[in-house]
């Protein structure tokens, strides 16, 4: 068994009194594309928000290729190689095209590579090349989340954590973005854990998903064993019921 | 009459820089922090008093007043950086969870603090100092008079706004502050150090605070333990006319402070220039009716929905 690159144990994370993730576990390996789905409010986006340490675990661990990060200021834990595509893509939108990108640059060890990969980022994605000057403001929807993604590699991302990425795109956007994101493993070797609200979407890509409902992981599995989606479907909706929408 | 026109024109531009770098000094802080520092005033203050020996007594003693302006000036900003850091580590860094109200409200106990420790430990009468009083000469260019001073606070000001704006395009350090006033969070994901840009603002405003305080005892000649309040204040108007948590913003909330300042000055009937603040006061409320958001709002405020 390979050592996983993520490990996330038992977490419980509290807003106030109120739990909004009650004992979740999850692994992610090398090299995996692993979704995690379930409605508005199961806890999906923070799960992520508790793994890159802005929100505090109240219990439970976190590691990182074994080292472990719960606790631990954000800017650290960025420095492991974790990055974030957060939902909503939150660019920043008073700088420019470039210094999004090199923003997560400056902290790096190895600030020898960077040149070369900023020039990769602009040749993979050839709209922020063009539009490097621009105030990142100005780009569409789209475009953001394609800096969002170059943004959180530049840091030197071993794995990405991708936050709802098709919330708000156009549907040939969101084909275009998934393409972009599943590239990142196969060209780059980068690890992806995606939040997604549609289960078909994350059976399309990911290796493996898991379910989430109020705070807790209701199902796991490879995108194979769950294909067949009577057990998602109920996994993801708490009931057996005939609900549109899942395959 | 056109030379008393360029003559107020003067005056409100040195005026109104001085309130700009006040306002900015302010404004770093709340950009990266969210805090409205009430004791920057105080900041201001303590930079004044850094110049002479700490006495009670009525003679003044001036000790780091006296030394070459370049070490003078290094010295004093020195103190308020000390001071802005320390009060970073033992204040506001314990409150930085809590609403941003508390912060403030924590600012105003650190503000009267520092005010009462003056007090206590150099009196709370007035003390004239002295500063450069070879720049009260003025220069006569036909017929116009321009005090030195003014037009060195004007240079200042000048050079401190590029580099300013140099630093905060051009350097990493300054990219980060940017990205850390805009989504601090975000920033911090992306491995932006948060003590680090913290610290950088906390340096650079208290830089800004000893500035101002130097200029502003030069041009009065006179410290007090509450000076820098008066200063403060118009700097937080200036911050909210300018439009909260827009650096540009912030210096054009200063010059409006100082022109409406200087203009009233000039042409308030006699027996009214006492209420110019007053005045000063019903400009900021007329702006704020038109524009509550501020005359230049960030864009990222506008668009973060």
């Amino acid at each position: 068994m390979t050592e996983p690159l993520l490990q996330i144990d038992d977490i419980h994370v509290h807003y106030g009194r109120l739990a909004a993730v009650r004992g979740v576990s999850m692994r992610v390996d090398p090299g995996e594309i692993v979704c995690v789905v379930g409605p508005n409010g199961a806890g999906k986006s923070t799960t992520l928000l508790a793994t890159v340490g802005v929100l505090p675990a109240t219990r439970g661990a976190i590691s990182i290729g074994g080292v472990p990060i719960a606790g631990m200021a954000p800017e650290k834990v960025a420095r492991l190689g974790v990055s974030m595509v957060p939902e909503g893509r939150r660019i920043f939108g008073t700088l420019t095209v470039e210094e999004n990108l090199r923003i997560g640059t400056y902290q790096r060890a190895d600030r020898r590579n960077v040149e070369r990969e900023l020039k990769r980022i602009f040749d993979e994605f050839p709209v922020l090349a063009k539009r490097r000057g621009a105030n990142a403001a100005m780009l569409s929807g789209g475009e953001q989340q394609q800096l969002a993604i170059g943004r959180a590699l530049l840091t030197g991302a071993k794995i990405l954590l991708v936050d709802e990425p098709s919330l708000g795109l156009a549907p040939m956007m969101i084909e275009r973005v998934y393409d972009i994101l599943t590239g990142l493993r196969d060209a780059r070797g980068i690890t992806l854990l995606i939040v997604e609200e549609s289960a078909e979407r994350a059976l399309d890509v990911a290796d493996r998903i898991y379910v989430m409902r109020r705070g807790l992981v209701e199902l796991a599995g490879t995108s194979s064993e769950l294909e067949d989606g009577a057990q998602l479907q109920q996994a993801y909706f708490g009931f057996g019921g005939e609900a549109e929408g899942i395959r | 009459m056109m030379i008393s026109a360029l003559q107020i024109l003067v005056d409100a531009i040195s005026l109104g820089s001085l309130y700009a770098l006040a306002t900015l000094g302010v404004g770093l802080v709340f950009g990266v922090l969210r805090l409205a520092n009430f004791a920057y005033g105080d900041f201001i203050t303590v930079a004044s008093y850094a110049l002479i020996i700490p006495t009670a007594g009525a003679t003044v003693e001036i000790v780091i007043g006296r030394w070459p302006w370049p070490f003078l000036v290094i010295a004093v900003a020195g103190v308020v950086v000390i001071l802005s850091l320390a009060s970073e580590y033992f204040v506001f860094r314990p409150l930085r969870t809590a609403k941003p109200a508390v912060l403030m409200v924590g600012s105003f106990a650190l503000g009267y603090i520092i005010q009462n420790i003056i007090i206590v430990v150099y009196d709370g009468r007035p003390k004239a100092v002295g500063l450069w009083p070879e720049l009260g000469e003025a220069i006569v260019l036909s017929g116009l008079r321009m005090p030195r001073l003014e037009l060195l606070i004007i240079v200042v000001t000048l050079v401190l706004l590029g580099a300013l704006v140099l630093f905060l395009k051009a350097s990493p350090f300054g990219v980060q502050m940017r990205a850390a006033s805009e989504d601090f969070r975000m920033a911090r994901m992306l491995g932006v150090r948060a003590n680090t840009v913290i610290g950088t603002s906390l340096v650079i405003s208290g830089f800004l605070a000893a500035v101002v305080s130097l200029l502003f005892l030069a041009q009065v000649g006179v410290m007090s333990f509450n000076m820098g309040v008066p200063l403060m204040l118009f700097a937080f108007v200036a911050t909210v006319i300018g439009g909260m948590g827009s650096l540009t913003g912030a210096v054009v909330g200063g010059y409006i402070v100082g022109f409406a300042s200087i203009l009233l000055q000039a042409l308030l009937p006699e027996h009214l220039r006492t209420f110019r603040d007053a005045f000063v006061f019903v400009v900021v409320i007329v702006i704020l009716v038109v524009r509550p958001q501020g005359l230049l709002v960030p864009r990222a405020a506008r668009e973060r929905v």
